[in-house]
């Protein structure tokens, strides 16, 4: 922008202003008459003449005002200099400003009239003060005519100076009219010369977005809904699901379904879904589109509308059910060649580390044997195979029955469900696997199998709902270990399905004054995740009443907490819908009450940026209170889960975070390196993996805990071998206290989770995307390590299963049009945020050729490298159908 | 079993009868088809109705069948048999689907599974088949569970070996009592510090690695005292005995209140008090002192001198030559010590060098040919070999210019094997040379070299340090025989020692500092025992207690013969 002159001496002195131009290269101190004098000979010619021209206009002849006018235009409009200098004609035209404003007042309504008012609406680009708008105000009374015509700078200030207007005007309710129209124009303009960042920002200035539709075009629109949609990102409030409308309707106008319907899940809108299946008519993109569906993990039923044939629908609904999962997973392994089965020793490496071998045959511990089920449930998670539970079993005793029984009592429950965790997907060959642990007499054991049953069916819908028919029997058993097993297990097969059956079934229980604290607790837990992020009345209710059911002593156990995370899960992303729900939890017994206030808030607002949220929570984490208050753990967490969506607000999180370390109470300090675990999940920054690893060696057992779990969190399905190390050095240092070297044990499954082929990301779709179930899954396991010694050190180990809810292959797997694989190159490199920037710029650094199935990293992006196929959706993640290329010709 | 199954199982064994006679069946009105697509076996499966035992049964279809003529459905059905309502299904079992099974829905369910039983083994009862509001039930009425026609029913179950546990429960090591934890860790527990006891803390533990010493101690009860042991030599004997069984059996460090106590009682200098503390003392002094009195206490009621216990595990017997270059006189004599020098000089860099320098001495005595007194020249030499050989590092003098005793922090390198071979007497050596021939060739072997001997010695076995130490344990006077002369048995001394513990000051000054022991556990992991605190360590950190800093440096080290069997 030109240099501001002072706001007072617009009107009195060209002298002054003279003085305080920036002239480029030249000393501004001198003086006026001896600057004249430095003026080329040219320069003092052009001068000369407006001066010339400036006396004219000022003339009584209209013929010659005109004149004078259009040459002064003229030569305003040939001085194409570029704005980081002053062009000349102004410059020189500056003094006489004053006198032109003075002479355009007086003038009569004519012609001429607004031809000045063209040209002063120029010269106040440089002269008016700040917040007077001149230059708009000129515009307005002027000629109208081509905006373009004097230059881009001149539009650009023109659309500042409106959208300050416009929320003047809005103050004042007056007509927005006027303004309007030149929006248009201005709109217009930036969308043909390539400043849809400018014309998109002026839009939502003035609050009309749907503008836009009629100005994007082929070229630009690309660009436009890149920007609506990065920008969405930093609105406040309903702006920026608007803004997202907007980029929905473009992208549907230009076809561009798969981006539409990226859109449309982020909305959460399931008749945007619905449309984009209407609207398309090829059944391939539709497959690819249901492909994007399953992997966001929501359940979605395709109807006649979208799909007219019954055999097609069936099929694609195969693929929204995600049945091929486990085929295209396991695909990928046998690609990456780590078929072979890995035993927890393989994990641990303890031949690494000196002297600290085994001490020979000695004694089964039972919390090693748990950690090693535990280890080698996540390691060989859906290859189908293992070391442990899967071996055949031979005549007399059945080595798979013996690492069964090497667990002690609820040891086994999880150790039947690790069964579950390594037929993960494949639900027939789960169900055959679990099958026999179902006639054992022995409880524990009946819990796993359930749970193991809920873990196969995690994310993968079946018509049979094999998981509702075998666990809906056990549900209301007598034993409370089977009735846990078989509730988490729902919950963990149906999250986010808004199942009815399951409701009718589960809600009972909470209000069943017998029941147990447990069962009650596992039960809010799993109504939370079926009814994830939808509002359901109902079942808030249900959870409601059990929290109020609850005496004195019961809300002080380390379980109830689970019942206000139910509770929150359901508003899990719907920001001002808790309200009603968070305005009756302010009745609820003082012991949960504030724990429940900041479960909601951090739930509602998860994922969405919201500043005020972020600053409420710091605020709750910078208090010193009493012993005993339990709601800061959340709180920690809450701030995290706010934050986590965009990488600015995660990175300015992740400094936050250091702060509170510094400053917080213990129990702030224990959850910090979760909130920590939950901002990378899966993506080991190393300044985050560097202060979990200083945590991780804290005097503060708990701290060090939570530091170690996050640890494996961070590094979840990288093999990172940083992090591998550190675990290792960790199992050294602690390898006499058995709690800590459970969590070591834990963190070191996580990091090599499914051999690196899986991520806990809740974000696909290039991080636009959160999947609700996923975050459910996480956050559920985070509130669980809140108080880490009486739940997953305790005998609800177990509830490390539900982070199969956020497991998912980190691939991209390309399949033909029969939707069987195909290797392609492609070239995977660093994404580049390319948001902005004009032309088309490259989407990726550093990349590397590989062929296809390949594994994508946190912040990596994929892209082909080849012509002869083209892919269906522009987000190279997950399984991408690739049609043939009709133009590629062979070189 | 098959009582369980009733009539309708017993029907099902009837139809494998039957399904061998299909000429038969054919024409039989009352029987169904079932699945005929991909079973296994070429035939229909079929099975007959009319030969039901039970009557109320056989009745049913009766009724059916009148009911449902008049239906339209009927019509979709082309068996032969359509009287009756058929349903078609298929029902997907693990992998494999089966096409076109057809259920009656006339009878109960459990024929429907019965049906399944043939096709895929699975057991009615173990049957799980899913349908619309959970499992399909044994007794239910198909047409309230809206089973569709042509549907794709999903059945879970397998004829697998239901799981059962271990008929030897398995013990968990949380569940075992404190003491066999503790074996479960691989090293014992740690010593209470009761106010500056490191040095008798890292003395213990240096000492309570010799197996040897252990079991000579477990026997000393046994042995009983003899006479010439006083009073407090016993009680510090049975105090040790006592202080190294509860290190086995503890997980937690033990506190040594009384074996403190007797040790002070034995000898006072250990109970100076300074400032009202304890004063810290020298660990060398205590180690001395203690192996003094056990050796005192531990020999043998038979009271022969090679049977003392402490003697022939530690004693090392030198035999030196002293000269006085001014007389030429020179004499020879023997002497038996438990632990050799090493003298720090400035010329000293590695222990091999403090030895040689530790074993030449100079000594003024009067001489008989002179008159008067001359310094003698003494050089020393070993003739035997102990079990265990300790080596103190003189780090302590007495300043006489400052009246203090000062600390020399040089450093002077170790190894983790030591050779003294070229320490020992003449007689000495040539009863190693054959021992070590061996030892070379099996390492030769080892390593995959082929050596000229190899072929000859290829039934000699190097039993490994813990071989004799695990013999140990029979008897105390097996371990004394050895010790000394180590020939009977058949292993033999190769003077080739391997450390196994170490004893370490820090600190800059003599009076002031912290013991700490570290000993090498038979599982072959290095264990620091910093009082009450016992941490692994690794076996390279071992050699950088070589002192030249401020870290742990080397005080008294012990070291572990290897021996050869022939």
């Amino acid at each position: 922008m030109a240099p501001g002159p002072d706001p007072n001496s617009v009107g009195d002195g060209a002298k002054r202003d003279e003085a305080t131009i920036k002239v480029p290269s030249k000393d501004p101190k001198k003086k006026d008459d001896k600057k004249e004098e430095d003026l080329s000979e040219e320069d003092l010619q052009l001068k000369q003449n407006l001066e010339l021209y400036v006396e004219r206009v000022q003339d009584p002849n209209p013929e010659l005002q005109k004149a004078a006018l259009e040459s002064m235009r003229q030569e305003i409009r040939a001085s194409t200099s570029s704005m980081t200098s002053v062009p000349k004609p102004l410059k020189f035209l500056r003094p006489h400003y004053g006198t032109l404003k003075e002479f355009h007042k007086n003038m009569a309504e004519s012609d001429l009239k607004k031809l000045l008012a063209d040209i002063l609406s120029v010269l106040a680009l440089t002269m008016s003060a700040e917040g007077q708008r001149e230059s708009l105000g000129y515009r307005l009374t002027g000629s109208e005519g081509d905006i373009g015509s004097w230059g881009h700078e001149y539009v650009r200030n023109l659309a500042g100076e409106i959208a300050e207007e416009y929320t003047v005007r809005q103050g004042e309710e007056a007509s927005i009219e006027d303004l309007m129209d030149l929006v248009q124009q201005i709109v217009a303009f930036h969308m043909k010369h390539n400043a849809e960042t400018e014309a998109v920002d002026l839009l939502m200035d003035v609050e009309d977005l749907d503008l836009l539709l009629e100005h994007v075009d082929r070229t630009n629109f690309r660009r436009t809904c890149n920007y609506l949609t990065s920008a969405a990102k930093y609105l406040p409030g309903p702006d920026d699901m608007l803004v997202l409308d907007i980029a929905y309707m473009i992208y549907i106008k230009f076809e561009e379904y798969p981006n539409a319907l990226q859109i449309a899940l982020f909305l959460d809108n399931m008749q945007y879904v619905k449309q984009v299946f209407t609207s398309c008519t090829d059944l391939l993109r539709k497959k690819q589109f249901c492909y994007m569906i399953s992997r966001h993990g929501i359940t979605f039923e395709l109807d006649p509308e979208m799909v007219e044939n019954d055999v097609d629908r069936e099929m694609l609904q195969d693929i929204v059910n995600n049945t091929k999962l486990s085929e295209g997973y396991l695909t990928l392994a046998r690609d990456i060649e780590v078929m072979e089965a890995k035993t927890p020793e393989d994990i641990y490496k303890a031949h690494l580390l000196d002297g600290r071998a085994s001490s020979g045959p000695s004694a089964d511990s039972a919390r090693q044997n748990l950690a090693a089920t535990f280890v080698n449930a996540f390691v060989n998670a859906g290859f189908g195979q293992d070391k442990l539970m899967t071996v055949p079993s031979d005549s007399t005793s059945g080595s798979a029955g013996n690492w069964l029984f090497k667990n002690k009592e609820h040891g086994k429950t999880s150790a039947a469900a690790s069964l579950g965790m390594i037929l993960l997907w494949d639900v027939d060959a789960g169900l055959t696997h679990l099958d026999k642990y179902f006639h054992s007499n022995d409880n524990p054991i009946i819990a796993g199998a359930l749970l193991g049953v809920g873990i196969v069916n995690c994310g993968i819908k079946n018509d049979c709902d094999p998981a509702l028919a075998l666990l809906g029997e056990y549900i209301d058993k007598e034993d409370s270990s089977v009735r846990i097993g078989a509730i988490m297990g729902l919950g963990i097969a149906y999250a986010g399905s808004q199942n009815d059956q399951i409701r009718s079934s589960l809600s009972p229980i909470l209000n069943d004054a017998k029941a147990p604290l447990d069962v009650i607790a596992f039960a809010a837990l799993s109504l939370g995740m079926i009814y994830v992020g939808s509002c359901n009345e109902e079942v808030a209710q249900s959870i409601i009443f059990a929290l109020m059911d609850r005496s004195e002593a019961e809300l002080g156990e380390a379980l109830t907490r689970f019942l206000p995370l139910g509770l929150g899960l359901l508003y899990l992303g719907k920001q001002e819908s808790v309200e009603a729900t968070a305005e009756v939890s302010k009745t609820f017994n003082e012991k949960i009450r504030k724990y429940c206030d900041m479960t909601l808030l951090s739930c509602a607002y998860a994922g969405t940026g919201n500043v005020l949220k972020v600053q409420d929570l710091l605020a709750q984490c910078g208090e010193h209170l009493e012993k005993g208050d339990i709601h800061q753990g959340p709180a920690v967490l809450g701030l995290a889960m706010v934050a986590m969506s965009e990488e600015l607000g995660l990175d300015m999180a992740i400094r936050s975070l250091e702060r509170v370390l510094q400053y917080g109470e213990q129990n702030v300090r224990r959850a910090v390196p979760l909130a920590l675990g939950l901002l990378c999940k899966s993506n080991p920054k190393v300044t985050v993996m560097d202060t979990l690893s200083r945590l991780s060696h804290d005097t503060d057992s708990e701290v060090a805990m939570s530091a170690i779990v996050s640890l494996g969190l961070i590094g979840a399905g990288t093999n990172n071998a940083r992090i591998a190390g550190m675990l290792r050095n960790l199992s050294s240092y602690y390898y006499k206290d058995a709690s800590l070297l459970f969590c070591v044990r834990i963190a070191q499954g996580l990091v090599h989770m499914g051999k690196g082929l899986l991520t806990l990301s809740p974000f696909h779709s290039e991080r636009l995307l959160l999947s609700p179930t996923a975050l459910a899954g996480i956050v559920t396991l985070l509130h669980a390590c809140l108080d880490m010694k009486s739940i997953i050190l305790g005998k609800y180990h177990y509830v490390l299963y539900f982070l199969v809810l956020a497991m998912q292959p980190r691939m991209m797997l390309t399949v033909d049009e029969n939707l069987k694989p195909i290797s392609v190159p492609v070239r995977v490199g660093q994404a580049v945020d390319v948001v902005g920037q004009a032309g088309r710029p490259k989407t990726i650094t550093g990349f590397q050729t590989h062929s296809t199935p390949v594994l994508l990293a946190a912040g990596e992006r994929a892209e082909l490298a080849t012509d002869k196929y083209i892919p269906l959706s522009p987000i190279l993640e997950g399984f991408i159908i690739l049609k043939e290329n009709p133009d590629y010709r062979e070189e | 079993m098959g009582k369980k199954y009733e009539n309708v199982f017993e029907l099902l064994i009837e139809t494998t009868v039957y399904k061998k006679k299909p000429g038969r069946n054919r024409h039989d009105p009352t029987q169904r088809f079932v699945n005929p697509a991909p079973s296994k076996r070429k035939e229909p499966l079929t099975y007959d109705i009319s030969r039901r035992p039970s009557n109320s049964v056989e009745e049913e279809p009766k009724r059916n069948k009148n009911k449902l003529v008049s239906l339209p459905s009927l019509q979709a059905i082309k068996q032969e048999a359509s009287q009756f309502k058929m349903l078609t299904v298929s029902v997907k079992w693990q992998k494999k689907v089966f096409e076109g099974i057809e259920i009656d829905v006339s009878l109960p369910p459990y024929v429907f599974k019965a049906q399944l039983y043939d096709l895929t083994g699975v057991p009615p009862e173990r049957q799980k088949i899913m349908v619309k509001g959970g499992l399909l039930k044994d007794d239910a009425d198909w047409s309230s569970i809206g089973v569709k026609d042509g549907q794709k029913l999903m059945m879970m179950g397998t004829a697998d070996e239901i799981v059962k546990a271990p008929e030897k429960a398995i013990v968990f090591a949380e569940d075992l009592p404190e003491e066999e934890q503790a074996t479960n860790l691989g090293y014992s527990a740690g010593l209470v510090n009761l106010g500056n006891t490191c040095y008798m803390n890292s003395t213990v533990q240096c000492l309570k690695s010799v197996p040897e010493l252990k079991s000579a101690l477990s026997n000393y009860s046994l042995a009983g005292r003899s006479n010439d042991v006083d009073q407090t030599s016993h009680m510090l004997t049975v105090a040790t005995r006592e202080l190294f069984g509860d290190l086995d059996r503890s997980v937690n460090a033990v506190s040594p209140t009384q074996f403190w106590m007797v040790l002070r009682k034995k000898f006072p200098q250990f109970s100076q008090l300074q400032n009202g503390m304890h004063m810290q003392q020298d660990a060398e002094e205590c180690w001395t002192q203690l192996l003094y009195t056990l050796s005192q206490s531990l020999k043998a009621p038979t009271s022969s001198e090679d049977s003392d216990a402490v003697k022939a595990l530690f004693g090392v017997n030198l035999r030196s030559r002293v000269h006085c270059q001014e007389s030429g006189e020179e004499s020879s004599e023997t002497e038996s010590v438990y632990s050799l020098k090493c003298h720090i000089s400035h010329e000293v860099n590695h222990l091999h060098e403090g030895l040689k320098h530790g074993l030449k001495g100079e000594l003024e005595k009067t001489s008989p040919a002179l008159g008067r007194t001359a310094v003698y020249l003494k050089e020393s030499l070993i003739d035997s070999l102990p079990r265990y050989l300790t080596v103190q590092f003189v780090r302590f003098f007495w300043k006489r210019e400052t009246n203090q005793k000062a600390k020399i922090l040089r450093k002077v390198d170790y190894p983790l094997e030591l050779d003294i071979y070229d320490l020992c007497s003449e007689e000495l050596r040539k009863k190693l040379e054959a021992p070590r021939q061996k030892l070379r060739d099996e390492e030769g072997k080892k390593l995959g070299l082929q050596t000229k001997s190899s072929s000859k010695d290829g039934d000699v076995k190097m039993t490994d340090a813990e071989a004799p130490s695990n013999e140990s344990g029979e008897s105390s006077t097996a371990a004394q025989q050895e010790g000394a002369s180590s020939s009977e048995k058949g292993t033999h001394m190769t003077g080739i020692y391997d450390l196994v513990s170490v004893l370490t000051h820090k600190g800059r000054s003599a009076d002031s500092g912290h013991y700490v022991a570290w000993v090498k556990q038979e599982s072959g992991k290095w264990i620091q025992y910093d009082d009450s605190y016992p941490s692994v360590q690794r076996e390279e950190d071992i050699t950088k207690l070589s002192g030249g800093g401020d870290w742990h440096m080397a005080y008294i080290i012990m070291y572990k013969a290897r021996f050869v069997s022939m």
